[in-house]
């Protein structure tokens, strides 16, 4: 670790995999409520599961990221962070804040929450992915402000790099977008209209420059290639991804009441969205093969490889399979969609952020590489939670194929509730696969605690 | 750290012109065009009496001639490159200039046309020709204004003696960008305009 | 790689690019503005629809259903629950709740008043005339 004040990315990236991990368990009561309907009825209803599930993925990748930019840019500015203490201070209130609005999720009915938390002046709650009560949402703006200062102080002051710039942007982005969450207007189209701008723009826009620079900077670091090749690449798949995803948003105004062209920009312009997907595959194979160095944490270059891979096959395939306007008039809201959004994330925001805790950590903790007992042990992680990820995406898509066939093609459809019995089969064996994603979980936060014998950081 | 070597010949024999970075652009822009185009192909079927009623309302002769006019400001263009290559920057910026004047005229005439149809009270939702013609048209006119930027900012460093024969890159970038631009458009035309 | 291939050329494509297409977004959701009162029928949005949005959102409905095809996929679409089934259905079965069939998926009891109940079905019912390009492709939703 060359600069001290790097070691504050060490708190985020733990609160971000405990987060993770009771992201993991909600998705599995909810998998099992899907079998078992009144499974944990009606201490946890379904709504509330789901609410802790989404949220807490939404959370525990902030605190990745935010780990991540605190960790990257003192290195890529060769200066120390302008704040640690602010680092610290905004660590603390982003956990306990998150933790409370979880505890009241699960402990108080959600319309009694609405109601303590002065819901009714402002309504912002009730809206998928942003539930969060509004002193919440006004926190994370706090803390993402705070946040913002300390990282843009620092790069004032130090080297400006390509990388730093790109992810400065998108977690400018991030921060500016999630303000359309305040905005909640009667008219529920609009609502929805200017709801996408937070979701779509964020997890298919601002999120994917951030993305691109972490692991372009996991790649120099572990392939010794050249700043400029890999910045260069950086700006091309980045630009693709904008260029793309910012009239890709059309693809969600296919039905929800906006004009019918909608139909033809969201069509066209998502087709294209695979393509910086691709780049990113192949940008990242491309760096690995020509690596200058054989650095000794294999374990970060896999998770980087799998990030090119996973998100590629989940966003980009995944994504297209139901992005055309007449086959997303079948599949819209369905367990396709599900099924494409369990991939998307794993793959690319969740494989990213243990890409650069993968390479971060044994940095922090002096060393430049993990063991090598410990190093099997988390690829064993990768896999078994990559191949389990890839068998839920499958088990969801066929659920998904049957239910669109039942429900929605067939001649004399069936009901939504008769369609679901009829896939019960596949809740299953998805079920199954969320049990060995927890296994994988449990085998990754254990390869923390081998031992073995490491070479000293450089 | 590479430090950006000169080089001799403005680009490698068999790598395209310019810079290779504008070909991923380049790529991707004509992607978009071409699947919209396709789209428009692919809905004219379904729908060939409305789209050959529609047609017949839109302004062929203005249409024909800015295809003309931007068939004459890529030549600009063209002779814009070889001058660079002898080493004339003058020149090479005024026919820089008088290609950014004929996309002017192109801009022009495009806006009297846009008026046209936008005081007749036709829209994006008026019907699916219209959705195609304004759609492709607006999205190409968007693409000349950009196209009028990236000339204009070769212009005036062709102007400050920014290039020479041996390193032009920038105007070659510039140039491809333009015949693109260009390109879609005489594909643009016959389609909407004229096919019936 | 080939030498041409610069960086900031690169980067210029990035932020113009952006722009470019940032600035599209904008305009096309300038003409979603214009188009959408004809489609959304807001004339039709009276105190009941926005209160019964209010309930909607304050019981997070969205948690478990689907509204236009968006929310969670663990119970039915409801954007056209109000053409499926009749205002009165709606109310009663969410007065009935849970069905406490063993095994079966519940839905919680909200404990809404005769006023709120009233609100929700007034918001499903605005909802189920938006104009929503005839999706979805059959009553079941």
């Amino acid at each position: 670790m060359q600069y001290q004040s790097q070691k504050v990315a060490m708190p985020y990236f733990i609160a971000a995999i405990g987060l993770f991990t009771g992201q993991i368990l909600f998705g599995l009561i909810m998998g099992l409520q899907y079998v078992m309907g009144d499974f944990l009825f009606p201490a946890i209803p379904f709504n509330v599961a789901r609410m802790v599930h989404t949220n807490l993925l939404i959370v525990w990748l902030l605190f990745g990221f935010m780990g991540a930019a605190y960790y990257m840019i003192p290195e890529e500015t060769e200066s120390e962070l302008f704040s640690p203490k602010l680092a610290w201070l905004m660590f603390w209130i982003f956990l306990v804040a998150g933790a409370l609005t979880i505890v009241g999720y699960l402990l108080v009915p959600y319309a009694g929450l609405a109601k303590m938390t002065f819901n009714d002046l402002w309504p912002t709650m009730g809206r998928e992915f942003l539930e969060q009560p509004l002193p919440t949402k006004l926190g994370i703006v706090v803390v993402a402000l705070a946040f913002l200062f300390n990282i843009s102080m620092t790069i004032l002051k130090g080297r400006k790099t390509s990388i730093a710039l790109v992810l400065l942007m998108g977690l400018w982005g991030l921060a500016v977008f999630f303000l359309f969450s305040f905005y909640n207007p009667s008219n529920l189209v609009l609502d929805k209209y200017f709801w996408w701008w937070t979701v779509h723009l964020w997890v298919e826009g601002v999120w994917e420059l951030i993305l691109g620079s972490l692991l372009a900077f996991v790649l120099i670091k572990v392939t010794g290639v050249d700043r400029e090749i890999i910045e260069k690449w950086l700006y091309i798949i980045v630009a693709m991804t904008l260029i793309t995803g910012i009239i890709g948003t059309g693809h969600h105004y296919y039905w929800i009441g906006t004009p019918e062209y909608w139909q033809w920009f969201g069509s066209v312009f998502s087709a294209l969205e695979p393509i910086p997907f691709f780049m990113m595959t192949v940008f990242a194979f491309t760096m690995v093969n020509r690596r200058r160095r054989e650095h000794p944490n294999k374990a970060a270059t896999l998770w980087a490889l799998g990030t090119g891979v996973m998100s590629f096959l989940g966003a980009g395939v995944w994504g297209f399979l139901h992005t055309l306007a007449p086959v997303n008039f079948y599949t819209h809201g369905t367990q396709i969609t599900a099924a494409h959004g369990h991939m998307a994330f794993y793959g690319a925001y969740v494989m990213v952020v243990l890409t650069i805790i993968s390479y971060a950590m044994p940095v922090m903790r002096g060393r430049a590489a993990n063991s090598e007992k410990a190093q099997v042990m988390e690829m064993w992680s990768f896999w078994l939670m990559t191949v389990a990820i890839v068998f839920i995406t499958l088990f969801l898509t066929a659920a998904g194929i049957l239910q669109v066939w039942l429900q929605r093609v067939s001649d004399t459809p069936m009901g939504f509730m008769a369609a679901q019995d009829q896939v019960t089969l596949f809740y299953w064996l998805r079920e199954i696969s969320g049990v060995i994603f927890l296994i994988g979980l449990i085998t990754y936060i254990a390869s923390f605690f081998v031992g073995g014998e490491t070479k000293e950081a450089a | 750290m590479s430090t950006p070597s000169i080089v001799l010949h403005s680009h490698k024999p068999g790598s395209p012109p310019g810079d290779l970075a504008i070909w991923f652009f380049i790529f991707a822009e004509l992607l978009a065009f071409g699947i919209f185009f396709g789209s428009y192909a692919f809905s004219r079927a379904h729908h060939v009496e409305l789209f050959n009623q529609s047609q017949l309302l839109l302004n062929r002769e203005s249409g024909a001639i800015n295809a003309l006019v931007l068939i004459t400001s890529s030549y600009f263009v063209v002779r814009a490159v070889a001058a660079i290559k002898q080493g004339l920057d003058r020149e090479c910026a005024n026919w820089l200039a008088a290609a950014i004047g004929l996309g002017c005229v192109f801009v022009v005439i495009k806006l009297f046309e846009f008026h046209a149809k936008f005081s007749a009270g036709i829209s994006l939702s008026t019907n699916t020709f219209y959705m195609f013609y304004l759609s492709l048209t607006i999205f190409h006119f968007m693409h000349v204004i950009l196209g009028m930027v990236i000339l204009a900012a070769v212009m005036l460093k062709a102007r400050r003696g920014g290039y020479t024969p041996e390193e032009h890159t920038g105007v070659e970038t510039g140039a491809s960008y333009w015949h693109m631009v260009d390109l879609v458009w005489v594909v643009l035309f016959p389609l909407v305009y004229v096919i019936r | 790689m080939s030498q041409a291939f610069t960086k900031s050329m690169a980067r210029n494509i990035f932020f113009g690019g952006s722009a470019f297409f940032f600035l599209l977004l904008v305009a096309l959701t300038f003409d979603t503005m214009q188009v959408l009162p004809k489609r959304d029928h807001r004339e039709n949005i009276t105190p009941a629809v926005e209160r019964g949005k209010m309930v909607w959102e304050k019981n997070d409905c969205i948690g478990c259903h689907t509204l236009l095809g968006e929310g969670a996929y663990f119970a039915p679409e409801l954007g056209n629950v109000y053409k499926r089934r009749g205002g009165e259905f709606v109310k009663a079965w969410i007065k009935s709740q849970p069905t406490k069939v063993p095994g079966r998926r519940q839905m919680p009891q909200f404990n809404l008043t005769d006023q709120e109940l009233d609100d929700m079905v007034a918001f499903l019912k605005w909802t189920g005339e938006i104009n929503t390009s005839k999706w979805p492709p059959n009553i079941e939703g």
